[in-house]
């Protein structure tokens, strides 16, 4: 066997070189399962949790990604859609309000039809007033009584001089609601310098413009000043003319964000004014972008909560977990199984394996105490025929002496010596009859004569211990092809250890049938006391017997078990104390060539 | 009761001189020697009538013995003695013309009923 790595040897341990009992076998075989369990485990759990995890962050950056571009789209269009509403706002004051028109306008009258006319186009126009090159207000129409003011000093003013255009932030002041201005200058013929044209428009008009262009996909648009005071209601982040609540509105952009949308939105123009930054609201995530309008003094505000609490995220979170879940649990499921499986497996092949070690080494058992009985026999044979052939000859000189003292006595112990010697003969021809390795001569045989032979053999026997012998053959079982020699051999020996076992009064049977193609069987039962099962376990062991001292070598059932063997055949022995025995011989029909 | 002229041959010097002992005071005229050689040499002079031979012995195997005595006379009977305890050894003797065989100890009773009948077959020839 390869030598499996240390770390491997510690979660699966190899099998111990110690014989181990039975206790730790079973604890061998738990560690092996569960250190299968564990690799198994590993080997499915870690690929699975490293997909999760990448599928996760790459779910989490697309969504990033698509959100942010959403964003900036949204700003994008927001953006120019607002800008264009006041430069429409714009051209429409300069439209009306050219150079040459302010002789005209100077009159409240036509100032007045003026007004009147815009208001039916824009609703959101309150007052309208005309400012000469002094700064002094030459003619008003509106709602408020606001006569020769003089703007001369306001900042407002002078920007509207410098720039030709002026657009104010949102503002209440005395008019008590909020609105901005839009001023326009116009040159006055022959350097006299400029006028204006300044109309206050209701900030109604631009929070309605801001309303209409706000979509679903943005939780807020608004508009603040640069100082960061709403210009629009936002709906959530303050109120009109307030300080945005939105944190750190001022702060500079999220640099990664930032990055991330110059990589990709190259044609937005304002991408490189735009600040953009991911903050937490009120225990919310909340993304937010702003970017200043031009020739405005406002810039917009698109906010939006985070994709975290988008459903499509939860959505992806709750199947991820699930299928992640289900994974790992069928993966269990079926690694018990598994590893299971294979242990059962490992500990029915390892019993297996010891049971044919068992088997095989009763063979090899019985030849090597086989060799070593026939030597002995053999040389106890000769000394044995010694003492035989002497005894013999003292009892013959014996016979032929007159009668003296103690001759009675000398003879009965001569005639225990050669009854010892019968004794010892019987024991020294079993064992040489145990060892005897023999070739296995074979020819056709039909095992009902056998068994119809054996029991002639036997039957006087029998008959004086009234013990009636029975047949039970199956005519049609298949002649086999076996040692004709050695199955009447096994035959009687076993059908004399019934005979044996009963005493007296009982009944044999032997009976033949065919167990399959290509094996019979022949079972020998007997009514006897039956052999109780420690018995059983050592009865086919050398030298075990049951017999009292001096009548039973305990080497017949070896030899039997040996024969058997030889023949390819198999002895199994069933009983029950008080019931009686069966021996169950199985025989092939051919020899196999091994045999 | 039969006298036939016996010889034993045994390498086992004690065994075959009282079995030898033994069947003189039966009335045999027995002679008994102890290896292969010995026996086959002293055949011609003695011509025994039947011959009780042990089938190992150092100097040569009781069958090349057994050969040799159904070559020197045909009608001499062989009764085998074997401490093997096998029947093969025995069997393979009686196929090579020994009358009988008979397994050590051997009880002197049996012997001389297969004395007997090698005799009355001899007759019987």
């Amino acid at each position: 066997m390869n030598e499996q790595p240390i770390w491997l040897s510690k979660i699966l341990p190899p099998p111990s070189d110690n014989i181990l009992s039975g206790a730790d076998i079973d604890k061998g075989y738990k560690n092996f399962s569960r250190g299968l369990r564990f690799i198994l485990t590993g080997l499915v759990f870690v690929p699975l949790l490293f997909i999760s995890i990448l599928s996760y962050d790459q779910v989490r950056e697309l969504l990033q990604t698509e959100e942010l571009d959403q964003l900036v789209l949204h700003l994008e269009q927001a953006t120019s859609a607002i800008e264009k509403f006041v430069s429409e706002l714009q051209s429409v004051i300069k439209f009306v309000a050219p150079d040459g028109r302010y002789q005209e306008l100077r009159d409240p009258k036509k100032l007045e039809s003026l007004f009147v006319r815009l208001q039916s186009e824009y609703p959101g126009f309150a007052d309208i007033e005309v400012i000469d090159n002094k700064g002094m207000q030459e003619s008003y129409f509106g709602p408020y009584q606001l006569k020769e003011h003089n703007y001369s000093d306001q900042t407002w003013y002078k920007e509207v001089l410098l720039n030709g255009v002026y657009i104010s932030s949102v503002f209440s002041g005395f008019r008590n609601f909020p609105h901005f201005v839009i001023a326009v200058s116009r040159k006055l013929p022959q350097q006299q310098g400029n006028w204006v044209l300044r109309v206050t428009i209701d900030g109604q008009t631009l929070q309605d413009f801001v309303d209409t262009i706000s979509t679903t996909y943005a939780d807020d648009i608004f508009l603040v000043d640069l100082n960061c005071f709403a210009q629009t209601t936002p709906q959530k982040y303050g109120k009109i003319g307030e300080k945005c609540l939105l944190p750190d509105l001022a702060d500079k952009t999220d640099k990664r964000l930032k990055e991330k949308i110059l990589e990709r939105k190259k044609s937005f123009q304002k991408a490189a004014v735009m600040r953009i930054l991911q903050k937490s609201f009120h225990g919310q995530q909340i993304i937010y972008a702003v970017v200043p309008l031009s020739n405005t003094p406002w810039q917009v505000v698109l906010v939006k909560e985070q994709y975290l609490y988008a459903d499509s995220w939860r959505e992806f979170k709750i199947r991820l977990t699930t299928i992640f879940l289900t994974c790992i649990l069928t993966a269990i499921y079926v690694i018990l199984g598994i590893s299971n499986a294979i242990t059962d497996h490992l500990r029915e092949s390892d019993k297996k394996r010891e049971q044919f070690l068992i088997e095989a080494e009763q063979p090899n058992k019985l030849a090597s105490i086989g060799r070593l009985a026939a030597g002995v026999a053999h040389e106890i044979n000769n000394p044995l025929a010694v003492i035989n052939q002497k005894t013999g000859l003292v009892q013959d000189f014996l016979e032929m002496s007159d009668d003296f003292t103690h001759k009675k006595l000398i003879e009965e112990t001569l005639d225990g010596i050669q009854n010892n010697v019968g004794r010892c003969k019987k024991i020294t021809h079993r064992l040489l009859g145990f060892a005897r390795q023999a070739e296995v001569k074979t020819e056709e045989i039909d095992i009902n004569d056998i068994v119809r032979e054996v029991v002639d053999f036997l039957a006087k026997e029998a008959s004086y211990n009234q013990i009636k012998i029975d047949f039970d053959l199956d005519e049609h079982v298949s002649t086999i092809v076996s040692d004709r020699g050695q199955l009447q051999q096994i035959l009687i020996n076993i059908t004399n250890n019934a005979i044996d076992a009963i005493g007296s009064n009982g009944q044999v049977t032997l009976s033949s049938r065919q167990v399959d193609q290509d094996n019979i069987q022949i079972r020998i039962t007997d009514d006897g006391p039956g052999i109780p099962p420690e018995v059983q376990q050592r009865i086919f062991d050398p030298f075990f017997t049951t017999k009292e001292t001096g009548k039973g070598t305990g080497l017949g059932l070896s030899i039997v078990y040996g024969l058997i063997k030889k023949l390819g055949g198999n002895i199994n022995v069933i009983s029950e104390v008080g019931t009686g025995t069966a021996f169950e011989i199985t025989l092939p029909v051919k020899q196999s060539e091994q045999q | 009761m039969t006298n036939a002229k016996l010889l034993i041959i045994d390498d086992e010097v004690e065994f075959a001189s009282t079995l030898c002992q033994r069947l003189q005071l039966r009335g045999f005229d027995a002679t008994d020697m102890h290896s292969g050689g010995e026996g086959l040499a002293i055949l011609s002079t003695i011509e025994p009538e039947i011959v009780i031979l042990d089938l190992k012995m150092p100097d040569m195997s009781g069958l090349d013995v057994l050969e040799e005595i159904k070559n020197h006379n045909q009608s001499i009977e062989v009764i085998i003695l074997t401490g093997h305890g096998s029947a093969e050894s025995g069997i393979e003797a009686m196929e090579k013309g020994a009358f009988d065989y008979l397994m050590k100890p051997v009880d002197l009773k049996e012997l001389l009923e297969k004395i007997n009948s090698a005799d009355e077959k001899r007759n019987k020839a």
